[in-house]
């Protein structure tokens, strides 16, 4: 159903893609406007995850601040749509681009560091974007924050947290689509390669700082887009948004959910943007909860969420996983 | 014939050490050249500075004419020069067909875009690249381990993925550091005669480093002696192995007479 970079395969996966899609399709309406809200969130962070999955899980390059790159896809969606007057639906993935542009600029240097090296370089990158924010309130508005509004298509203003939640809904299927055939390719396989071994990676050709670069941008990329449609949905941003809490949870999205992981992603900042609401029954207990569940699956399960599927797979029977069977099978040949 | 990769007067120096000696070697093309010494000798430095990962502190590299010292690995590895390694260096936690697959990023690569957007060439490429991959593995009798994790195997198959991984690449020259270490005599044998007969399809120039003396003597068309950096013999396998400070260095004896 998945393979080993979380994508889906084969025919069992392809027929729950199609009844997940069927569902979030269809099932929405049935529901009030706070879920069509909290929907359009959880799937935002998806997207958001992915990108940050592609660099961190994929890549091998740890990143602080992926909350940065959405607040300049946020801002520049605003920017160019409110206040340059361009078509939304050219701003917000403009948005992207702009983001992208600012993960070159970060990646430049970035490229020359490792490890907490560069977790610092990064975690200094997310500062400078805050007091740019900040100290240039003509263009975003400063500590007052900027507000967006919704756009219109086909001459209908989507003011309906359902009708928007269905553009988030196309973004989210195109951003998974492009990571999955991305991460089945040589750029893909390059982002992989160079984390487990750059020597080796280089000895068949991969250009290592390119290929980190292309990482960066596009992790950029993808944030960008998912915090344009976050100003979007939300229709208020201000820097306190995109802090450092921000980007931490965005690293806990995929480590929760698998690292290198395309389901991983999804599945982490689905259901950790979910939880915080499910837990509102313990009130003052809720982060508590939340905490002591983070705490819980990175212990039982060091692979993430998705680190159960081959265990789920398995269940019931003798032999161990699918790769020691298909080791034995290879031996006995 | 000229040759299509020598190095020119190199010396390599680590810190209070020096790996590679003023050295001139020049390799021909599609000749099969065997690289041996005792431990320490320089071999795989050699190996190292060829394919970049090395820096040289003097003298030239040339291939096909250019000098190519100094150069990025990745560039050196575009130009056709690709390489094994002793400690087989697979992607640890890919499969064995991914491990493969990564070695046709240079020569089946459409581009970004392609990629990111799915086309249909991508797709075709990706198509080909799996079938080409899965028989490159079959020749070297590794397609049972097809979706075994690397780190599952034993080093024996390692060795032999990283050899289909490098041939994926269709270098013009491979350079293959200890190829058949780790692997019984038969899997050694079988290992080498794929190698050679790959070569020679795709007339590739390949250059060994090997302990196995019954291996490279019937595999190469010359050797290379080093010792301590410096090249103290070369020639036909038979020259080499008759030769007294071959023997006295490094062969021994026993060999003489064998």
């Amino acid at each position: 159903m998945f393979d080993r970079v979380g994508g889906i395969a084969g025919a069992r996966g392809r027929v729950a893609l199609l009844a997940l899609l069927a569902a979030l399709v269809g099932m929405p309406p049935l529901f009030d406007s706070y879920y069509h809200f909290l929907l359009s969130l959880m799937l935002i962070n998806v997207i958001v995850a992915v990108g940050l999955n592609l660099l961190i899980g994929n890549a091998g390059q740890i990143s602080l601040c992926h909350s940065s790159f959405m607040a300049i896809g946020a801002y520049a969606t605003i920017y160019l749509s409110t206040k340059l007057g361009l078509n939304y639906w050219l701003a917000m993935p403009l948005g992207g681009v702009v983001a992208g542009a600012f993960g070159c600029i970060l990646g430049l240097p970035a490229v020359r560091v490792r490890g907490f090296y560069l977790a610092v370089v990064t975690l200094g990158f997310l500062e400078i974007i805050q007091i740019v924010i900040e100290q240039t309130p003509g263009i975003t508005g400063g500590v007052r924050g900027m507000s967006a509004s919704r756009p219109e298509l086909f001459g209908v203003k989507l003011r309906a947290d359902l009708h928007f939640y269905y553009v988030i809904l196309a973004v989210t299927a195109a951003a998974l689509y492009c990571a999955h055939t991305l991460l089945h390719s040589p750029t893909g396989r390059a982002f992989n390669a160079i984390r487990v071994s750059e020597s080796a990676a280089a000895t068949l050709g991969i250009p290592v700082a390119r290929t980190k670069l292309i990482a960066f941008i596009v992790a950029a990329f993808y944030a960008g887009i998912g915090g344009g449609l976050f100003a979007t949905l939300v229709g208020f941003i201000d820097p306190l948004e995109f802090g450092v809490w921000t980007s931490i949870r965005h690293v806990v999205f995929i480590v929760v959910g698998g690292l290198g992981s395309i389901v991983g992603s999804a599945v982490g900042a689905a259901v950790l943007t979910a939880l915080p609401e499910i837990l509102r029954g313990f009130k003052e207990f809720s982060e508590f909860v939340y905490g002591g569940l983070l705490l819980v699956v990175l212990i039982v399960m060091p692979r993430g969420l998705v680190g159960l599927w081959p265990w789920w797979r398995a269940r019931g029977r003798a032999s161990p996983p699918a790769r020691t069977a298909a080791v034995d099978k290879a031996r006995a040949a | 014939m000229t040759a299509i990769l020598s190095v020119e007067r190199l010396t390599l120096r680590y810190i209070g050490l020096v790996a590679l000696a003023d050295l001139s070697v020049a390799f021909a093309p599609g000749a099969i050249h065997g690289l041996i010494g005792p431990n320490g000798a320089g071999k795989t430095t050699l190996i190292n500075a060829i394919s970049g990962l090395a820096t040289a502190s003097e003298g030239r590299i040339l291939f096909e004419g250019r000098d190519i010292a100094g150069l990025a690995p990745h560039l050196i590895a575009a130009l056709g020069i690709g390489r094994t390694f002793q400690n087989a260096e697979v992607f640890a936690d890919h499969t064995t067909l991914d491990n493969a697959m990564v070695g046709f990023y240079r020569t089946m690569r459409r581009g970004f875009w392609h990629d990111v957007l799915g086309t249909p060439g991508k797709r075709a490429a990706e198509h080909e690249m799996r079938r080409r991959a899965e028989a490159l593995l079959d020749r070297f009798s590794v397609a049972g381990y097809r979706d075994a994790v690397a780190a599952d195997l034993p080093f024996g198959v390692l060795k032999r993925i990283d050899l289909a991984r490098a041939l994926a690449a269709r270098p013009r020259v491979l350079l293959l550091d200890e190829p058949t270490s780790g692997m019984s005599a038969n899997e050694a044998q079988a290992t080498i005669t794929v190698c050679r007969a790959l070569a020679q399809e795709h007339g590739v120039t390949l250059i060994v480093v090997e302990h196995n003396m019954r291996v490279i003597m019937s595999l190469a068309d010359t050797i290379t002696v080093l010792h301590h950096g410096e090249k103290i013999a070369e020639g036909t396998p038979e020259d080499v192995q008759r030769d007294p400070v071959v023997i006295d260095t490094y062969l021994g004896r026993g060999a003489a007479r064998a």
